[in-house]
C-alpha cells in the first residue's frame, strides 16, 4: 500500500532537518577555540578558555593574529 | 586549569624523536639565514599571514610586516603564558581563535612563531616549522634551494 502524500513529505522534511542539525553540530564543534600545549616526550594538554592559564594564551595568541594582520590576496 | 590530556601514540613516538636530539644551537644564524628560512616557511604555507623567527636570547631575527618589535614581546608573552601553564618549558603551542590560529614552536635554541588562517592543517604545519628551525640551525638555509609549495592547505 502506498505511502500518504503527506507522509511522504513530513519524512523528506525531517530528513532534511536532521542533517541541518548534524551540519550545525559538526560546526560548532570544528569552530570552537582551543589552546593546546605540547610537551617533550609527547605530551599534550589543552587549556580552557575561561581557565587562567587558558586565557593568558589566548589573549597572546590575539595580539599574535593582530600583528600577523591580514593575508595578502593575490 | 588543564582540562583535558591527550596521549597519542603517533605524537609521542614523532616527538621523541625530535626531544631525544641535540636542542641548542651552537650559535645563533644570522639574520640573512633567518629571512631566507622565513622565506622558505612562508612559500611552504599557502594558509600563514604572518610569522617570525627569534633567536636563543628571544630576539627576532626575521619577521613578517614592519613590527618585529611587537613580533618579539608577544612571542615572549606567548611562550611564558605556555611555559607558566604546568610549570614546563612547552615544546609546541597551537592556539585556534575565531579569527585565525597560532602555532609556536621551539627547537634547536630557536623559535619560530606563525599566523595562519583557520583550519589549516596543524601537523603539516607545526611539522614544516620544526624542519626550517633545524635547517636553520645547522645553517643549511643558503637561500639558493627553491621552496616546493604544498598544493593544499
Amino acid at each position: 500500500m502506498p505511502a500518504k502524500p503527506h507522509r511522504i513529505l513530513l519524512d523528506r522534511v525531517s530528513v532534511y532537518a536532521d542533517e541541518a542539525a548534524a551540519f550545525m553540530r559538526r560546526r560548532r564543534i570544528s569552530r570552537r577555540p582551543f589552546a593546546r600545549l605540547y610537551y617533550p616526550q609527547g605530551r599534550s594538554a589543552d587549556h580552557a578558555q575561561d581557565s587562567s592559564s587558558g586565557a593568558e594564551l589566548f589573549v597572546a595568541a590575539g595580539r599574535l593574529i593582530e600583528v600577523a594582520g591580514k593575508k595578502e590576496k593575490g | 586549569m588543564t582540562t583535558v590530556m591527550i596521549q597519542e601514540a603517533r605524537a609521542r613516538v614523532t616527538v621523541g624523536i625530535f626531544a631525544d636530539m641535540p636542542d641548542a644551537a651552537t650559535a645563533a644564524p644570522d639574520r640573512k639565514s633567518a629571512e631566507a628560512a622565513l622565506a622558505f616557511l612562508t612559500e611552504m604555507s599557502p594558509d600563514l599571514r604572518g610569522a617570525a623567527i627569534l633567536g636563543p636570547d628571544g630576539a627576532v631575527l626575521a619577521a613578517t610586516g614592519e613590527e618585529p618589535d611587537r613580533w618579539r614581546e608577544d612571542a615572549a608573552a606567548l611562550f611564558a603564558a605556555g611555559d607558566g601553564a604546568e610549570d614546563v618549558p612547552v615544546e609546541q603551542v597551537h592556539i585556534a581563535t575565531e579569527q585565525g590560529e597560532v602555532f609556536a614552536v621551539r627547537n634547536a635554541g630557536l623559535a619560530a612563531i606563525t599566523v595562519s588562517d583557520r583550519f589549516a592543517l596543524a601537523s603539516l604545519m607545526l611539522f614544516d616549522m620544526r624542519s626550517t628551525l633545524r635547517r636553520l640551525a645547522s645553517t643549511d638555509f643558503g637561500g639558493s634551494e627553491p621552496p616546493q609549495p604544498r598544493s593544499g592547505g
